[in-house]
């Protein structure tokens, strides 16, 4: 399967720990984030993720359903990043 | 008004402890949680002492895996914590839950280098389910009911709480929630009727099927549930490693073990089956061999709790995110009975072909094989069998008749050596009307000897038992299998050593240490056996004995774990002698 970019958002509970938690489940598989970026949402309790990562729908549907997993993750969607 | 009455986070801690159903809680002390040990002594459960931190984790598993209760243990900060790491990883592994509540230095000192000071919920992070770490005392009753949800709630797993000692020493007035609501985890999920019917039809309308049931048959307590339909429309079931126990053996439908190790009957099934019905399993690469290859013939239904374990490593026609029982319990009306005489004639010839046995390989030299079905016979089939990892463990699997959930403990997806003698002491206190008893090889025995102390100061009536082959046994039969039988790091006697090791080869003793004396000096109840003739007779006065006994079975050196489906390999790989 080819491998592309596929940008990922995650809305997750503002608290530490989380963001290292979500980039060490990705990273710890062996895929290497291309671009990352956390802020607030108008709900100070909640943060938005957005992750660029490489890989195969596969791969990134296991990745989405691992953070689905996540006790401190909300929701995450996901599309390929690389459509404008 | 009256005031909210105030205690330290530590009493909190105990506290919540007793109010989430803690009854036995194994640990280890340790500066920083100094606090929370002072309150023992009033608690209402409980303490057991362990020897080593990854000892007392493995007892809480052993215990979680026997009652299907969270296993609870605590310890202190830095190496204490990071002995858990193991023990963690073990449960993680293999769902079971688990809250492990370690020390932390006081949260002015976090990330300056202090004593006993390990950034522990970074460590654990890979290895747990999930962790907390504490920043104020008005947190802990909340974060405690919250850690025993996550760790039994959807796939059970470990949960660490991380606990820094001024939080421990702090006043707090919370009390414990009525109940738990966490904003952004909702595990439960059930199958829809679209899933249902269309499971129902692909029973119904198979020839060829087979029930692969795993660990997860056992968490959701679907054992009668898999033998009702199982019975119903005349499937037969394999089992995963974790599985065992979730079907009957002594049933003719049972195909017993599935996998690497497991039997011809059950991987020729699965090859030729035209519908899998995978319940609560998750298709790891030591039950499927060759994935390309691993049945090529069937439609694959998935049932499991998890979603993220549905389509990881193998392409299913239907994946259900439900617990195992609801489907069974709901899916049972639309199933019709059926009988599949001539696939059940085809199983019953590959049973003929290539039936579970093994052959004495020297005169009067105790085969490892027949101290496992001498086990069995000793204790009728009903003890809770814990094992280490390696080829005992397999041949554990083989050759007991496992009819009873929650009766094989082992670590499965680790394959944690030093697992089985903790984790027998764990099942004790959780099913003390139980006969426990523990197999081991020689290897893993000595990684966690020291608990056995446990083990006899409580007066556990375990009967440990250690095959002793004088090699770690599963490395030396790769060796010969696969490494043109250099043994290399794998014997553990003085001799057959490599060069490299420069042992003194005129050593007084050949095998170190005594573990019949070790075991003494430890207060068991010892035998050791040689005679083949003796085996069984001695198995039978050890499982009597009231004391914690320990029996030293010296089997042959070269037995291997047949039949074999090496790794990587389709089932035509299988080999059996």
């Amino acid at each position: 399967m080819k491998e592309e970019l596929h940008r990922l958002n995650c809305f997750v509970e503002n608290r530490p720990g989380v963001l290292a938690r979500i980039v060490g489940l990705i990273s710890g598989r062996g895929y290497n984030i291309q671009t990352l970026s956390v802020g607030p949402t108008e709900d100070g309790t909640v943060s938005r993720m957005k992750i660029d990562v490489l890989g195969d729908d596969r791969v990134i549907n296991q990745i989405i359903l691992q953070l689905r997993n996540q006790v401190n993750v909300i929701e995450v969607t996901c599309r390929r990043a690389n459509r404008k | 008004m009256k005031k909210k009455e105030e205690k330290t986070g530590a009493q909190a801690l105990v506290d919540a402890l007793a109010k989430a159903g803690t009854e036995v809680l194994f640990g280890y002390p340790g500066g920083t949680v100094l606090d929370i040990f002072n309150c023992f002594p009033e608690a209402p459960f409980q303490f057991v002492l362990g020897r080593h931190e990854q000892g007392s984790v493995h007892m809480a598993d052993g215990y979680a895996r026997a009652t299907g209760r969270p296993g609870v243990c605590l310890v202190t900060s830095g190496p204490g914590a990071t002995n858990t790491v193991t023990g963690l990883a073990t449960a993680n592994m293999d769902g079971v839950p688990l809250v492990c509540i370690t020390g932390q230095v006081p949260l002015g000192q976090i990330g300056t280098d202090a004593f006993q000071e390990a950034d522990m919920s970074g460590i654990c992070r890979a290895v747990t389910k999930h962790s907390f770490l504490l920043q104020s005392a008005d947190e802990i009753p909340e974060v405690v009911a919250e850690a025993f949800y996550i760790a039994t709630h959807g796939k059970p797993g470990p949960v660490v709480i991380d606990v820094p000692k001024d939080v421990q020493r702090a006043l707090t007035a919370a009390e414990y929630p009525e109940r738990v609501s966490l904003r952004a985890y909702h595990p439960e999920s059930t199958a829809t009727a679209g899933q249902l019917a269309r499971l129902a039809k692909l029973i119904n309308e198979a020839e060829r099927p087979v029930i692969y049931a795993g660990g997860g048959v056992l968490a959701s307590g679907a054992a009668k549930e898999v033998a009702k339909l199982a019975r119903k429309a005349q499937i037969p079931v394999a089992t995963t490693l974790m599985g065992l126990g979730a079907f009957p053996e002594t049933d003719p439908l049972s195909l017993r073990l599935a996998g690497m190790h497991g039997t011809a009957a059950a991987n020729y099934a699965i090859n030729q089956a035209d519908l899998i019905v995978a319940l609560g399993a998750r298709f790891s690469d030591r039950v499927t061999g060759k994935l390309a290859a691993y049945a090529k013939k069937a439609k694959i239904v998935h049932v499991d709790c998890d979603p993220a374990s549905i389509g990881k490593n193998v392409r299913v026609h239907l994946g259900i995110v439900a617990d195992v029982k609801d489907v069974l319990t709901t899916v049972d009306s639309r199933v019709k009975p059926a009988t599949h005489d001539a696939w059940l004639a085809q199983i019953a010839e590959w049973w003929k072909q290539r039936p579970m046995a093994y052959r004495p390989m020297h005169d009067n030299v105790i085969m490892p094989q027949s101290v496992v079905e001498a086990i069995d016979r000793a204790t009728n089939g009903e003890a809770i069998l814990a094992t280490d990892v390696g080829q005992h463990q397999m041949w554990c699997a083989q050759y007991f008749r496992h009819t009873h959930s929650r009766h094989f403990l082992s670590s499965g997806g680790m394959g944690t050596m030093g697992f089985g003698i903790p984790a027998a002491i764990g099942a004790a206190f959780g099913k003390p009307d139980h006969k426990v008893v523990c197999v081991c090889g020689d290897g893993g025995a000595q990684m966690t000897f020291e608990e056995m102390v446990v083990a006899v100061e409580h007066k556990l009536p375990i009967t440990f038992v250690v095959i002793n082959n004088g090699c770690l046994g599963m490395v030396r039969q790769w060796q010969e299998l696969f490494y043109g039988k250099r043994y290399s790091g794998s014997i553990l006697t003085v001799k057959g050593r490599l060069p490299n090791e420069r042992l003194e080869q005129d050593l007084k003793y050949d095998y170190l240490p005594d573990l019949v004396k070790l075991a003494d000096a430890h207060g068991a109840e010892t035998y050791r056996v040689i005679d083949p003739a003796k085996l069984e007779p001695t198995l039978r006065k050890a499982v009597k004995s009231a004391r914690t006994t320990f029996v030293e079975v010296i089997v042959e050196p070269r037995a291997n774990v047949y039949p074999m489906q090496p790794g990587g390999q389709p089932v035509e790989g299988m080999i059996f002698s």
